[in-house]
């Protein structure tokens, strides 16, 4: 019975050490955010955190991922608010939505270490990830609005302003 | 979820039938019971008013207004991510004069009195939606706005002509005086009824007192789809459910099971039982699904079953044997019906100083919507209630009745969001594995497809055979032109009679989606269109409605025809549409509207203008809809360089399309976009093959649609000149493979003609 540190809980699950981890999160923690697109790691619905890097959870066996940091969709930021997540509305990215969740764990990855990403890095980190709607266009303009807004929130946290 | 939508659904099977007849929306208004004001029925509840406070105002069945001021819109249609809910909302909200920041949506059951009101039944497709509920939302929301305005009056005290709606707010600027929604709905004075005639006689607002309709408000569906909280089929949850999965043959269509040996699945835990379908609709052949407590389980027993098939009468089909008999078909003078015969074409072509034959190809494509298919059954009662995002609820609910073997009343279809449609959900295949597991281990059961499932069993986009023959007279005028087309027909697959057209030559009801786009809006004296069913086709690969349907593959021989044509005349491709596009006859109105689009879709592109390094090359197309009737005017000018090594790199696509009225500019553009790249993946990206009557690809290794890295720049220009709305998610898709073939042949000389385009056959083709 493993027991999984997701989204800052710990919860025990009852699976075999080889179930995909995707499925504990959807069936057994009824967290539907995350997406089964192809079960063989070409799409990037099913992508999550584990220790704060992009996953395929349809690829990743629940063994793999005890006494790891999992974060979901869910737990990407308690208010939904996520500069992504803002960035997402305000360049109203989704079409279906279908690839959203994973598009967006896919990038919050990418921006956690690289908070000014060029158009080719954007490109090639994200190009795992199918959008059968083809919103390619509007997932890296947003992708390089949250990266500035996080840049313009970090230096508006740390200068200290001329009085 | 939904759950006003259940309840009524659930009441009105209990009162009567389910009928597919077409009823406009008071109508059914009156049938379900929800009179106008029924909130104001004093005593109701007694003397508490705080219990009798939830009531509402139902002004139509398509929305309702709590006493909390939200105005909820049920869509009728689905949602695939072409975001007609918030379209449905927005459109109700600019004659209701209700808020933004009020608007509701949800999804419709398969009741009858959310049919479409001019198809008369629950269908999604066609890029018809906003067209043809635009009026019937519009009325919904005045007769809303009146029936408000009527009661505010009333209480008020003032004469109903001086009260002004705006923000959900009925004001009277003379007395100051003003009421909210929510304070009139819970007034309970609201009497207001109308019959269908004085819904029809209703003055709605002209374009120029819009306020709503024309602007980019916030998509109603996007948060929920920014954290993971839209429900999908996919996600749904019923106590008690257990999960399918299912194991399908090596062929595509035409195997039966002939033994199922599950000792191997029984040793998996939580493995229920293996249930071989018994599938009355002809829907599937020789599946089994794997039913056990967790999905993670069902796959695991369904790949431990040990099942021996007989593959049937197709299993030594392939590409190639589909493609023989096409142009074995094509070749045969008494084949097929005509969808279009005007002049002689025989007697023109007597007397062209030039003829041309070619011969077009597109493949087998599949439509592979990110969500794999799925359903949840789950029988209560008397009811066989199905959880899934479908495009055609009428004809799906009948579907999963007829694999439960009980009558069509009893099934009530609960609508989700739907992760990609693309014309994959309007067929109804997933419902008879759930719906079988469900009967057979008494527990809903959600089935869900692996991709490769998904992928092996789509109703996909045929193969297509496609000759044309073209005459021109001494001074390059098209005089002439024979188009055959050869195809599974799609559609008289459903075996809905009022889906199919009755031919030219009266031999017999034909298959319109399959030569739609081919009666263009070109001028041509003598034409001929036949659609020929290749019928081995049909029956070893079901196909489906891909996204655009027939204009995918007609406008793709079309479009590059009329290229050849242009060249062997000397022309200007571009000049020598405009010279087709004469407006003369049955072609008055569209074709100049096709005209003008292409010239700004010329003047943004630098057409003629740009002089461009050796290797590169622009080529143009137009096109107009699946219908003439229900056209959105759309070119595209197509950039591209080629290697030596015929390699095609597009640097730029330019669309232009003409859609008469924009609800929402930002989504049109929107949808313009997806339904180019989705021209571009289709024109080179993504090939099916059928071997041994099987479909060869099985995940997004093999079958490859496109990926960020290789989307070109896309200009995207709007049209909207006050016409009637149109759609917009399909034609910028069959626009964009014959743009990008003529582009190539001006790029380096070489003329394709088969679908997808590969480097190789680039290189094969080029002048030397």
């Amino acid at each position: 019975m493993p027991n999984l540190n997701i989204n800052g809980r710990n919860m025990s699950v009852e699976a075999a050490n080889d179930t995909p981890l995707l499925w504990v999160i959807r069936e057994q923690l009824q967290m539907t955010g995350t997406k089964f697109g192809c079960g063989a790691g070409l799409c990037g619905a099913c992508t999550i955190h584990v220790n704060g890097e992009a996953v395929r959870s349809c690829q990743t066996p629940v063994s793999e991922a005890v006494g790891k940091k999992i974060t979901t969709i869910e737990g990407l930021s308690p208010k939904s608010d996520h500069p992504l997540q803002k960035a997402w509305i305000i360049e109203q990215v989704p079409q279906c939505g279908y690839c959203q969740s994973g598009q967006i764990m896919q990038a919050a990855s990418l921006l956690s270490k690289n908070s000014n990403p060029t158009k080719e890095e954007v490109v090639a980190h994200m190009d795992g990830n199918l959008c059968r709607c083809m919103t390619y266009s509007r997932i890296q303009k947003a992708i390089l609005r949250a990266a500035a807004d996080m840049r313009t929130a970090s230096s508006a946290g740390t200068e200290r302003r001329p009085t | 979820m939904n759950t006003h939508v259940k309840k009524i659904a659930q009441e009105k099977l209990d009162r009567e039938p389910a009928d597919l007849s077409r009823r406009s929306f008071l109508v059914g208004t009156a049938a379900a019971g929800l009179a106008l004001g029924y909130s104001a029925v004093p005593g109701l509840l007694g003397a508490d008013q705080a219990l009798a406070a939830p009531a509402k105002f139902d002004p139509s069945v398509w929305y309702s207004i709590g006493p909390d001021g939200l105005v909820t819109v049920t869509c009728g249609k689905a949602d695939m991510g072409q975001h007609i809910a918030s379209t449905m909302a927005q459109i109700v909200s600019e004659e209701l004069g209700s808020s933004w920041k009020d608007m509701r949506v949800q999804l419709a059951s398969n009741d009858p009195k959310f049919n479409d009101p001019v198809l008369g039944a629950q269908i999604t497709g066609g890029s018809w939606s906003t067209m043809m509920n635009f009026d019937a939302m519009s009325r919904a929301g005045a007769a809303g706005r009146i029936a408000l305005t009527q009661a505010a009056a009333t209480i008020m005290g003032v004469p109903a002509g001086e009260l002004v709606v705006r923000d959900s707010t009925v004001s009277h600027p003379k007395s100051k005086k003003s009421m909210s929604f929510a304070d009139i709905v819970k007034s309970g004075k609201i009497t207001r009824t109308f019959t269908p005639d004085e819904l029809k006689a209703i003055k709605l607002k002209t374009p120029d007192q819009y306020t709503m309709v024309g602007v980019s408000v916030p998509q109603l569906d996007i948060p929920p789809k920014s954290n993971g909280t839209a429900k999908y089929g996919i996600d749904v949850n019923v106590p008690g459910m257990v999960y399918g999965a299912v194991v399908t043959p090596p062929v595509r269509f035409g195997a039966t099971v002939k033994s199922v040996d599950d000792s191997a699945a029984k040793k998996v835990p939580g493995f229920i039982k293996a249930v071989t379908l018994d599938d009355k609709t002809g829907s599937t052949t020789g599946w089994v699904v794997a039913v056990a407590n967790t999905y993670a389980n069902a796959k695991k027993a369904a790949g431990a079953l040990k099942i021996a098939y007989d593959n049937g009468p197709n299993a030594k089909l392939s590409s190639e044997s589909l493609l023989d008999e096409a142009k074995r078909l094509q070749k045969l003078d008494d084949s097929g019906q005509f969808f279009v015969k005007d002049g002689d074409t025989a007697a023109a072509f007597g007397t062209a100083a030039k003829v041309l034959e070619a011969e077009y190809t597109t493949s087998i494509n599949i439509h592979a919507p990110l969500e794999p298919m799925n359903a949840t059954a789950e029988f209560k009662g008397d009811i066989l209630n199905i959880y899934s995002g479908n495009q055609f609820a009428t004809r799906s609910g009948a579907i999963a009745a007829g694999a439960a073997g009980i009558d069509p009343k009893y099934v009530v279809m609960h609508q989700m969001w739907l992760g990609g449609g693309f014309g994959r959900r309007l067929d109804a295949d997933m419902m008879v594995p759930a719906v079988q597991a469900a009967k057979a281990v008494g527990k809903p059961v959600k089935v869900i497809y692996s991709r490769e499932n998904d992928m092996t069993m789509d109703y996909s986009r045929p193969l297509t055979f496609q000759k044309v023959k073209a005459g021109l007279d001494g001074d390059g005028k098209l005089i002439a032109l024979n188009h055959d087309v050869v195809s599974a027909w799609p559609t008289q697959r459903w075996g809905i009679p009022d889906f199919l057209s009755p031919s030219v030559d009266k031999k017999g009801p034909l298959d319109a989606f399959t030569v739609n786009g081919a009666d263009f809006f070109y001028s041509v004296p003598n034409h001929n269109v036949r659609a020929i069913k290749n019928e081995m086709a049909h029956n070893a690969t079901p196909s489906g409605q891909l996204r655009s349907v027939a204009p995918g593959w007609t406008f793709w021989a079309v479009e590059s025809m009329i290229d050849e044509l242009a060249h062997a005349a000397g022309k200007d491709p571009a000049e020598y549409r405009i010279s087709l596009l004469d407006g003369k006859g049955k072609n008055d109105g569209g074709a100049q509207r096709l005209r003008s689009t292409l010239l700004a879709a010329m003047g943004m592109a630098g057409y003629g203008t740009v002089k461009l390094p050796k290797g590169e090359g622009m080529g143009v197309a137009c096109v107009s809809s699946q219908e003439r009737a229900t056209a959105s005017w759309t070119a595209c000018v197509a950039h591209v360089a080629v290697s030596p090594s015929g390699e095609v790199k597009v640097k730029k696509l330019t669309v232009a399309t003409d859609v008469g009225m924009q609800v929402h500019p930002d989504n049109i553009r929107a949808q313009v976009e997806g339904a180019a790249l989705w021209g571009l993946s289709l024109a080179m990206y993504e090939k099916a093959t059928l071997k041994d009557g099987g479909i060869e690809q099985t995940n997004f290794d093999s079958y490859t649609p496109l990926r960020m890295s290789q989307v070109p720049e896309v200009a995207v220009n709007v049209i909207a000149n006050g016409e009637k709305p149109t759609g917009v998610g399909e034609p910028a898709v069959t626009v964009i493979a014959p743009a990008l073939g003529n582009a190539i042949f001006n790029a380096c000389g070489a003329r394709i003609r088969a679908l997808p385009i590969t480097a190789e056959a680039v290189k094969a083709n080029m002048k030397a």
